[in-house]
């Protein structure tokens, strides 16, 4: 079927433009309840192009708010199962599944093509990650979220040259927040492994208007564009809709500490860069984006890792077990060294040649110049 | 510090109250005296709007008068962390 008579009722809508929607390229990450609609908006609507990212598999659970799933469809990718229903729904939208865990596995290079981010995903850590990319990389991101009753939408156009007075995700949160997080999170970043995650049902009543209003939202439907952050908190019994402006927070934890306007250097050689950074700010600290263990070792038998060479592995890929002892047995015995921040000086003597993370942040003692370390594979 | 009286109320409306409190208390406080007074529960987090001014209130900002006038109704609202299960 060709474009023009597919999307003929959309011409009639002054203030409709498909071309503008034809162009979008989006990225949807999660694709659960509301992942559902907005991919399901976004291909009747005409989208361009679609990137969505979910490593989840489809439950039997998931079939009563999720619009593109089916029963046959139980035990595959969230991911791959939405991209194929979308690609019936209407075939000339361009979509690609991810089925790797974008926090883990996130395309730098790739990522600046979007012209907006929608967050679908049902955790504060991915939305604070996803949260502190778009910013750096000024992207636009529509972060959604649901429970029984309410629904809610956040728009944080990052993409405007103003940007440095847009409030971020971050700058909205209250403190309970963080202090949930370090309750589901020991010394630095190790899971608890004992934590046991709260589930907070819903329905698809709000995960369709969640869906629905991302997708105009990032698709910028409508006369203007969003020039500042704003959330709206839509009641689905009530019918209520409560649009709030929402402030730059003076001690926000992402805008205080990275303060636009701020540099972008795709790096080649990571050695390099970094004694290129020592020469030129000294024994400065670089931030990661999440922390790492460096090394661990035992106070009863001494057994460990990492004193001769930092590990660098990744705090999130595990959790407090690791403070059990496997060579003794004694249970938290193990002292773990973790760390966000690394002084220059040990990566260059360590010889690391990459990290495990997408880019790294080294701040200037002004704070005002922020230079991000992409992965040599990112830069082709 | 000046008191400044107010409108609360929770985002489904089944609470609400008129309250004065000192202008030097923040989002925070208000929030945490809401959750307390009305037994809302624990597990989740809030968020304070402004619905007169439509503004969100940060939480660790001070009720100045740039933010919140005399007869303000301020909205406690829950903050959504689902939508992928």
């Amino acid at each position: 079927m060709d474009r023009q008579s597919r999307y003929q009722r959309h011409s009639l809508i002054d203030w409709f433009s498909q071309a503008t929607v034809r162009d979008a390229r989006i990225c949807v990450v999660g694709a659960g309840a509301v992942g559902n609609e907005v991919l399901k908006c976004l291909a009747l609507l005409g989208a361009g192009s679609i990137d969505v990212y979910d490593f989840d598999r489809i439950e039997v659970h998931n079939l009563t708010r999720s619009v593109l799933f089916r029963v046959t469809d139980i035990g595959r990718n969230k991911a791959e199962c939405a991209a194929a229903r979308v690609r019936d729904l209407d075939p000339n939208v361009v979509i690609t599944a991810y089925t790797g865990n974008i926090l883990r596995d996130l395309d730098l290079a790739s990522f600046s093509k979007y012209s907006a981010v929608i967050c679908c995903v049902d955790n504060f850590e991915a939305r604070l990650r996803l949260n502190l990319i778009c910013k750096l990389w000024q992207i636009d991101l529509i972060n959604t979220g649901v429970d029984s009753r309410n629904a809610v939408v956040d728009v944080f156009p990052f993409s405007q040259q103003s940007a440095q007075s847009v409030a971020c995700y971050e700058c909205t949160l209250p403190p309970s927040v963080y202090q949930r997080l370090s309750q589901r999170y020991s010394c630095g970043g190790l899971k608890r492994a004992a934590f046991v995650e709260k589930r907070i049902p819903t329905t698809v009543i709000t995960a369709s208007l969640a869906g629905s209003l991302a997708a105009s939202k990032a698709l910028r439907l409508g006369p203007g564009g969003a020039l500042r952050s704003d959330r709206i908190f839509l009641d689905s019994i009530s019918g209520i809709s409560r649009p709030s402006e929402l402030p730059v927070r003076v001690d926000c934890p992402v805008c205080s500490q990275f303060p636009a306007p701020f540099r972008k250097r795709p790096v080649r050689d990571l050695q390099a860069e970094l004694a290129r950074l020592r020469a030129e700010k000294g024994n400065s600290d670089i931030t990661l984006p999440e922390s790492l263990i460096l090394s661990f070792q035992c106070k009863k038998c001494d057994a460990g890792e990492g004193h001769d060479a930092p590990l660098f592995w990744r705090a999130s890929e595990h959790d407090s077990g690791l403070a059990n002892c496997r060579a003794c047995g004694a249970e938290g015995a193990v002292e773990i060294q973790i760390t966000d921040r690394l002084p220059l000086d040990t990566l260059t003597k360590s010889g690391v040649r990459s990290l495990p993370l997408p880019f790294a942040l080294a701040a200037s003692e002004t704070g005002t110049d922020v230079l991000v370390l992409e992965k040599e594979s990112e830069c082709d | 510090m000046t008191d400044v009286k107010f409108i609360i109320r929770t985002a489904d409306q089944t609470r609400k109250a008129e309250v004065e409190m000192q202008r030097s208390s923040i989002g925070a406080d208000i929030v945490q005296a809401a959750v307390d007074n009305w037994a809302l529960p624990s597990d989740t987090d809030y968020a304070l709007v402004n619905v007169t001014t439509g503004r969100s209130l940060v939480p660790t900002e001070m009720l100045d008068e740039n933010f919140v006038q005399a007869g303000d109704v301020l909205e406690v609202q829950p903050v959504l962390v689902a939508g992928h299960a």
